[in-house]
């Protein structure tokens, strides 16, 4: 039984465009001028997080093509002249690619290999975007200061992961299959 | 009926198709989008000053809050060393009290030479002020945006200046956002001169937090404590800007360069049109400027 009401569909509206909301708004919050010490070196890399997150809970929501214009978008608002643009965007859609076939694993362990997982993604990612901003621009990047940012922000995703990951438990069906047993999508207890 | 199948099976393998390469299109999708900004620089500008001024008005509501709260932080840190703040504020206020001597009696004497001499004084100086509403600091950037454009006649290569020095100068200019690159960047490179020996040399940024001196004629006469200023060379900026001392004068063409401007502190800087626009030429095909700058003369 669904219900159909306004408050309803507005929730299921809400849902819906929630990841890409909270997307755009990390990406916008790139540029802010917070003067905390550590968090604002962090900044350029909280997109990843979010994306990596939310395409574990729920990848519908963040399509692919809302990715590439995400990643396009900061890399406008965050690159000087001659910074590539959409290596970003790249990075974003391999993320989501690798998070979302690894996903029925990934759901169903403990929080500590979801960590190791974001490790490793987002390493990747600041290699792919260092690589192509040095090749890009034809300087040798020292790279002191984009290992320090990925080392910031893997320290803060125990703080922000779970926060986001709040969206999950809500949704009745999108819970480990494991744990769903045999219920099938659409199936309701009478 | 047999068509409409048809055309169904047709959609249903388009999709299955568009389904599996899915990964394939978006990545050659971004490919192409890092091709085009190398191709076609100008949209690429274009672009970036588009996203700028579309996400200036969300960032300047960020950046109020913000501020008071850096504000009230520095603040409280403040108190702490209160007391020893002011001993040190008394003894320079008394050094500054003799320079304003001297600087008094060789303002007088500069006026009466310059009328001695039919001096024609440069172009007066207008500036703007702006407040930062941005940082574009990243791994790769140095730089800041601010909310002025060319609405109140900012334009590309015009200096960015602090309290105390040179901070940058304008790189993109929107409607309402301007975007800064710092002295720091790796893409600065600045004609200087040294204050004392009016050697000319370059001073590029490397992304760090100090500038790197590239002497045209060797380092030997360079010590530390030398002030940096602008060259006026290259017709971007005039001559005498100040813009950093070195704190690291090596023998191996190492001379480290610490700007004066305090990037990590900025919150209001002024934008300077000093009428010298040389070699900086605007990127893009800017209509001109519809009213005078909205700024006070500066002297």
């Amino acid at each position: 039984m669904r219900a159909d009401g306004l408050l309803a569909s507005l929730d299921r509206v809400g849902r819906f465009v929630l990841p890409g909301t909270v997307l755009l708004f990390f990406v916008v919050l790139t540029l802010a001028p917070l003067r905390v010490p550590y968090l604002a070196d962090a900044l350029p890399l909280l997109p990843t997080l979010v994306v990596f997150q939310f395409s574990l809970a729920t990848p519908e929501r963040l399509p692919g093509l809302l990715l590439l214009a995400m990643g396009v978008l900061l890399d406008l608002l965050l690159g000087g002249p001659g910074a590539p643009v959409g290596v970003s965007a790249l990075g974003f859609v391999l993320i989501r690619a690798a998070v979302v076939s690894n996903r029925r694993y990934l759901v169903g362990v403990p929080f500590l290999f979801q960590w190791i997982g974001f490790c490793l993604l987002s390493w990747g990612f600041v290699a792919l975007v260092w690589a192509c901003t040095a090749l890009w621009t034809w300087t040798a990047i020292d790279p002191t200061q984009a290992m320090m940012q990925y080392a910031i922000v893997i320290v803060i995703y125990p703080i922000l992961g779970p926060l986001l990951a709040r969206v999950r438990p809500r949704d009745p069906l999108n819970v480990p299959e494991l744990s769903r047993g045999t219920a099938q999508p659409g199936e309701t207890t009478t | 009926m047999a068509i409409r199948d048809d055309f169904e099976v047709v959609a249903l393998q388009v999709r299955t198709v568009l389904q599996r390469f899915a990964l394939a299109l978006l990545v050659i999708a971004a490919f192409t989008a890092m091709l085009i900004g190398k191709a076609d620089t100008v949209l690429v500008e274009n672009a970036r000053v588009l996203a700028l001024d579309l996400a200036s008005p969300a960032l300047e509501a960020i950046a109020r809050p913000v501020a008071v709260a850096n504000r009230a932080i520095a603040d409280l840190k403040e108190f702490a060393s209160l007391r020893e703040e002011n001993a040190r504020l008394r003894e320079e206020n008394n050094r500054l009290l003799a320079w304003q001597t001297a600087a008094r009696r060789l303002e007088n004497e500069n006026d009466r030479l310059r009328d001695l001499a039919k001096f024609r004084e440069g172009p007066e100086a207008s500036f703007i002020t702006a407040r930062i509403v941005g940082d574009s600091v990243s791994a790769y950037v140095r730089g800041a945006l601010l909310n002025v454009g060319r609405r109140v006649g900012v334009k590309p290569g015009q200096a960015v200046l602090t309290g105390e020095g040179l901070a940058g100068r304008i790189a993109e200019v929107g409607e309402n956002s301007a975007r800064v690159l710092f002295v720091t960047d790796v893409n600065s490179r600045l004609p200087v001169q040294v204050e004392r020996t009016r050697e000319r040399a370059i001073l590029a940024g490397d992304n760090s937090a100090q500038l790197r001196l590239t002497l045209l004629q060797g380092v030997a006469g360079v010590q530390r404590g030398d002030r940096i200023v602008t060259s006026g060379h290259g017709g971007s900026f005039p001559v005498g800007i100040p813009v950093g001392e070195v704190v690291q004068a090596g023998n191996e063409g190492s001379v480290r360069v610490r700007p004066f401007a305090d990037f990590s502190r900025l919150e209001f800087v002024r934008v300077v049109d000093y009428g010298v626009t040389g070699l900086v030429a605007p990127t893009s095909a800017a209509p001109a400027p519809p009213a005078a700058p909205a700024g006070q003369k500066a002297r």
